[in-house]
């Protein structure tokens, strides 16, 4: 009887299924959940949080950020110099490096790699054009940088990825490597701590670490990155023991059931990840800035962090992020938070009451910040709604159709985020301020003052009149509201009771060689 | 005999007991499908009576409140009553599935009508599209027609009538193939009636009958891809109340205990899908007699 | 499914595709990006070039069975499928199996009891079962067997500990599992199906339950039904052997029309638990705009349709000895 035969078929798979999985993973492996993805595995292309987290524990840069400093040490630099003029810096190479082929490393593979990301015109490539002129290499171990334009930030761009020498012999030319069976070898070769042992997209990432590293052995030979498709799986893993550490991203109340549980270990730090609101400051109507004044009085961003995101960000009271030098919380004590009676009198004088209310769109993109997007244009639209002045329609466009949007001046409000692409005011303040970055923000803000004050901040070395110079940056950023900050991240890492050395920091630079397992 | 309340009630139900009796467990499946939509109708028509509070108040009581006291369903994250938010939504789905059932059929119903009475090339290259996207899984162009369109109430009306045109589409143009050879057809041209006399006065009162069932059961299906947009996020505003969308926000805390986030939306999807079906169901049983097995 | 039929789908698509909002450059490149960049990458795809030269274009490269590369990432169409195919295959294999045989039997059973209660109850399943949802189905299942209950995973087709690179060759996980004997292995990869398949087939079984039923109604009045009956064979042997394979046909016929809908399914199962197939890929590539990727997928749809109708022939002609070829 065909029917008892599948009976017996699935007795048998049901008995399998008992069986207890044996771990693969043994305890000089540790394994790491994220539900992020990784994009291309070329400084030359990725731009991207995670995929430049892998980078900085398989490359390094000239410069570094040392795990969970925010102060720069040297990487394969051992020294550099700058010209009086700003716009040399010449860097003097550690000797006798070594990728994890055997390959050594010279000033010659530092100049072939920025160079290759300069022609390649991949996504962060801006990163390099805007600034390097050329790139010299004056003996085996110096390399020198000349600048188009003196750029007082210039030695946190060399840390940054695109910086990175990559080696030259497994890395095509003219080609942007997506996965690493397309390198010549088929085989990732880095100068970082680990290697990549296998890759399987959206899947895993099992790296060792790299008999060649010049530093320090890192502490766990072994780490797996296991790529989940969803918070909740991850979440139920990391209770159940299946993985050793999950960072990035779960959802707020798994957050908050994670943090009270007492079986695994939670590790906080303020993130450089910031959230505000844009105006299109073109055409009505927030070409009028006591508009916009207006709507950054009227949210009120304690309550809407507790109900979005169960109280687990940070307000933000300014571009500059908490913890960069140079921040102040000028909005909190310029526009304070829900200040409804300073929101009617701002409107007021625009001709704005209860019976002529300001009505305007405001847009977010549903899945390109996660599912907690729509709550917090929904929360926004109350806040907004709730000075009695204001009519709010919601929009949304998925993030393709939203870039569009903004280059084409479709959206009069719109809620994005930023992660640095550099540590550095500079990179939170002129994205958005100066004519040229907030053009291709959507923000069309245009001020010649604010330009020759941003350019100031960029050029200038003396660090305390750059201090001054984005105080004061903040403080006009009250008065002509091009952007409203919202809040800012706060990066949580759960791990089980054993494991240790999780250093987080504000740079997101996520080291693993420091991490351990008991 | 004088009509009083009680008779005129006694009547109703001995003649609805009594098409009970002629037409069996049909009836009684046409009745409770009946029942089950026009709770929902009720509930959507009188939302702001019924519902005690606004969907979108979000002070309405306390962050994530299981079910009971003051907040029958629970509350949501954003403090929002998630039961006046249940009533609220069932104004959203059934607009947009009953709109789309009536937007999808009057097109396919014309165009069936027209390309079957007309026949010739136009006949053949209309069948051959939709028979192409008939045989194509409809939830994925409804996705594509709603990425085009972009979200609102409208182009998600659009995107959902897109998939059922070719169903009515198929039965009424072979309908009309089989009628249009009637005599009764052929003397209506033999006296030189117009072919939209024809059309309208003689073939059209003949196939509607069977489409009556079709929308039934097309308003059930569109309820569950108008859900299966919005659950996916493709679709609506927040500031617009919705099933599906409150599912796909409710799914991220299942692991935290919050049952009530999905269970709720997801439930009313099913009953109003089920109402329509057995609706459908009892009526196709009793207009076509002969499918009844006795 | 004809070959004009394919045509037919594969232009709409073109269209449709074509008249959304946003394109594959914007999407792939960051705000950064300058607009002398975004021209030339547009240029280099072809995006700038009149739509009835990119239409002709398209028909040709698929004429010539290419699927081109992803406008978005670099990587070739053909590549980025064959990566989640097979997981919607053995979702759907699975998904068929647990649908045909709850399905038929429920159906064969409620024909058998007809005007039972049993009958009646069976067919209120099927209607009931039919109505929801399967992202519904899935969630609450999720809750109560993952979450609740706590014995079934809930996403993935693997748990976190079992790596797939170590084992993957073919990509169906079953067969690979089975090629390097990692029996620990496979009994991890058929846990993490059972809960997508039984969603699937669930949903789907009411559709097969009404079928069988009807189909059973007709056969077991046959004349050769009621000689067996005569002649003194076992009821329950009549009943599941004789008139259930002859009820089989029509209700194989049906499953291949009703692959679509088993296909739709799939998608929404997929996303509910997190399964790396088509669909998921499918939704992505929408939000990104990828063309080439997007078109490719719906090609392997159309032909997996037509491949089931295929092969649900061949079957009907082995099962039904009348039909020759």
């Amino acid at each position: 009887m065909k029917f008892w035969k599948l009976l017996i078929y699935c007795a048998i798979v049901l008995t399998l299924a008992l069986f207890p999985i044996q771990g693969f993973a043994k305890s000089d492996t540790l394994v790491y959940g994220t539900t992020e993805k990784v994009t291309d595995m070329d400084p030359a292309h990725a731009y991207d949080f995670h995929t430049w987290e892998i980078f900085y524990n398989i490359y390094q840069g000239l410069l570094t950020y040392p795990a969970g400093k925010t102060d720069l040490a040297p990487g394969l630099a051992e020294n550099y110099f700058i010209s009086v003029d700003g716009k040399e810096y010449t860097f003097e190479l550690r000797k006798g490096l070594k990728f994890s082929d055997g390959t050594p490393f010279d000033a010659s593979a530092v100049k072939w790699s920025v160079d290759r990301v300069i022609a390649l015109k991949g996504d962060p490539s801006w990163l390099v054009t805007e600034f390097v002129d050329r790139v010299d290499v004056v003996d085996k171990y110096t390399v020198k940088f000349v600048l188009k334009n003196p750029v007082a930030y210039f030695p946190s761009l060399v840390a940054s990825v695109p910086y990175y020498p990559v080696n030259p012999n497994i890395y095509p030319v003219d080609k942007i490597i997506r996965d690493p069976s397309e390198m010549k070898g088929g085989k990732l070769v880095g100068l970082g701590p680990y290697v990549v042992r296998s890759f399987k997209r959206d899947q895993e990432i099992i790296l060792e670490a790299n008999p060649n590293y010049f530093g320090p052995r890192p502490k766990t030979k072994r780490i797996v990155i296991r790529y989940f498709a969803d918070a909740t799986t991850m979440r139920l893993a990391l209770e159940k023991g299946e993985i050793d550490l999950a960072f990035k991203t779960l959802n707020p109340s798994d957050i908050s059931d994670l943090e009270k549980s007492n079986k695994i270990n939670t590790i906080k730090a303020q993130g450089p990840y910031i959230r505000y609101l844009c105006f299109r400051c073109v055409g009505p109507p927030f070409d009028d800035k006591i508009l916009r004044q207006a709507v950054a009085a009227a949210i009120n961003r304690p309550p809407l962090i507790q109900k979005v995101y169960l109280g687990q960000n940070a307000p933000l009271y300014s571009m500059v992020p908490m913890g960069m030098w140079s921040h102040t919380d000028a909005f909190k004590t310029v526009h304070g938070d829900g200040n409804i009676a300073k929101v009617k009198k701002l409107l007021a004088s625009k001709g704005y009451n209860e019976g002529n209310k300001l009505a305007f769109d405001l847009w977010y993109t549903p899945s390109h910040y996660g599912d907690t997007e729509v709550d917090l244009a929904a929360v926004l639209k109350n806040q907004l709604e709730a000075t009695g002045v204001m009519k709010v329609s919601i929009k949304s466009a998925e993030w393709a159709t939203y870039k569009d949007n903004w280059k084409n001046k479709l959206m009069s409000a719109f809620l994005l985020g930023w992660y640095p692409d550099y540590i550095d005011p500079d990179n939170y303040t002129a994205a958005f301020g100066q004519t040229a970055g907030s053009r291709g923000m959507g923000i069309f803000f245009s001020d010649p003052v604010w330009d020759k004050k941003l350019t100031e901040g960029q050029t200038l070395a003396d660090m305390q009149k750059r201090t001054a110079i984005y105080k004061e940056v903040q403080q006009m950023w009250t008065v002509d509201v091009p952007t409203v900050p919202i809040y800012q991240g706060i990066l949580y890492v759960f791990t089980q009771k054993s494991v240790g050395g999780v250093l987080l920091s504000p740079t997101l630079r996520f080291n693993y060689d420091p991490i351990y397992k008991d | 005999m004088p009509f009083s309340p009680a008779t005129g009630l006694a009547q109703l139900i001995s003649r609805f007991t009594g098409m009970g009796k002629k037409y069996g467990v049909e009836w009684w499946i046409l009745v409770a499908g009946a029942l089950i939509v026009l709770a929902i109708v009720l509930m959507a028509m009188f939302s702001g009576a019924i519902a005690p509070f606004n969907p979108h108040d979000q002070n309405a009581g306390p962050q994530l409140a299981p079910p009971g006291g003051q907040h029958i369903m629970g509350t949501d994250n954003l403090q929002r009553d998630v039961w006046s938010r249940i009533i609220f939504g069932s104004q959203t789905i059934l607009r947009i599935a009953v709109l789309a059932a009536i937007f999808s059929s009057i097109i396919g119903i014309s165009l069936g009508l027209v390309s079957g009475f007309s026949g010739g090339f136009f006949d053949r290259v209309l069948s051959l599209v939709m028979d192409s996207l008939y045989s194509f899984p409809g939830l994925i162009l409804a996705i594509a027609f709603a990425t085009m369109l972009g979200p609102g109430v409208i182009n998600i009306t659009l995107a959902v009538s897109v998939i059922y045109i070719p169903t009515y589409f198929r039965l009424v143009r072979g309908q009309t193939l089989s009628i249009k050879e009637e005599l009764y057809v052929e003397a209506a041209k033999a006296i030189g009636a117009s072919r939209f006399t024809i059309l309208w006065k003689y073939i059209f009162p003949n196939v509607i009958a069977t489409t009556v069932v079709v929308f039934s059961l097309n308003i059930a299906d569109a309820i569950m891809i108008e859900a299966a947009l919005t659950y996916l996020g493709l679709g609506l505003p927040p500031s617009i109340v919705d099933w599906g969308m409150d599912l796909a926000m409710g799914k991220k805390f299942l692991p935290s205990g919050q049952w009530w986030l999905i269970t709720f939306p997801g439930a009313m999807i099913s009953m109003l899908a089920i109402g329509f079906t057995m609706l459908g169901e009892g009526l196709s049983e009793i207009l076509n007699p002969r499918l009844l097995e006795r | 499914m004809t070959i004009p039929m394919v045509f037919i789908l594969l232009s709409i698509i073109f269209v449709v595709l074509r008249v959304m909002p946003g394109d594959p450059v914007s999407s792939m490149l960051g705000g950064h990006a300058p607009d002398s960049v975004i021209e030339e990458k547009k240029e280099q795809l072809g995006l700038n070039r009149p739509l009835p030269i990119q239409y002709v274009e398209y028909l040709v490269q698929i004429c010539r069975l290419d699927l081109g590369d992803s406008m978005v990432f670099n990587e070739r169409v053909t590549k980025s499928i064959a990566d989640k195919l097979p997981a919607t295959i053995e979702l759907t294999i699975f998904g068929s199996i647990i649908t045909l045989v709850l399905g038929v039997f429920m159906g064969a059973y409620a024909a058998d009891k007809r005007r039972q209660p049993q009958d009646y109850l069976i067919r209120f399943y099927g209607i009931v079962i039919y109505c929801i949802p399967v992202y519904w189905m899935g969630l609450m299942l999720q809750l109560i067997f993952g979450i609740w209950l706590d014995v079934l995973p809930i996403a993935g087709r693997t748990g976190p500990r079992v790596f797939a690179s170590m084992f993957e060759k073919t990509g169906f996980y079953i067969v690979d599992t089975i090629l390097v004997r990692d029996f620990s292995a496979l009994a991890d990869v058929l846990v993490h199906l059972i809960l997508p398949s039984v969603t699937l087939g669930l949903v789907l079984s009411g559709v097969f339950v009404r079928l069988t039923r009807a189909n059973m109604l007709e056969v077991l009045k046959a004349d050769y039904i009621i000689a067996a009956e005569a002649r003194g064979i076992r009821h329950r042997k009549i009943v599941y052997k004789h008139a259930l394979k002859n009820a089989f046909i029509p209700v194989l016929t049906m499953m291949g029309l009703q692959f679509a809908l088993l296909l739709a399914g799939a998608i929404l199962t997929e996303t509910t638990f997190s399964w790396p197939g088509m669909g998921r890929l499918l939704l992505e590539r929408i939000y990104l705009r990828d063309y080439p990727t997007i078109q490719g997928i719906i090609i392997v749809f159309v032909l997996i349709v037509a491949m089931v109708s295929l092969l649900v022939d061949i079957i009907y002609a082995i099962i039904d000895p009348r039909i020759r070829y």
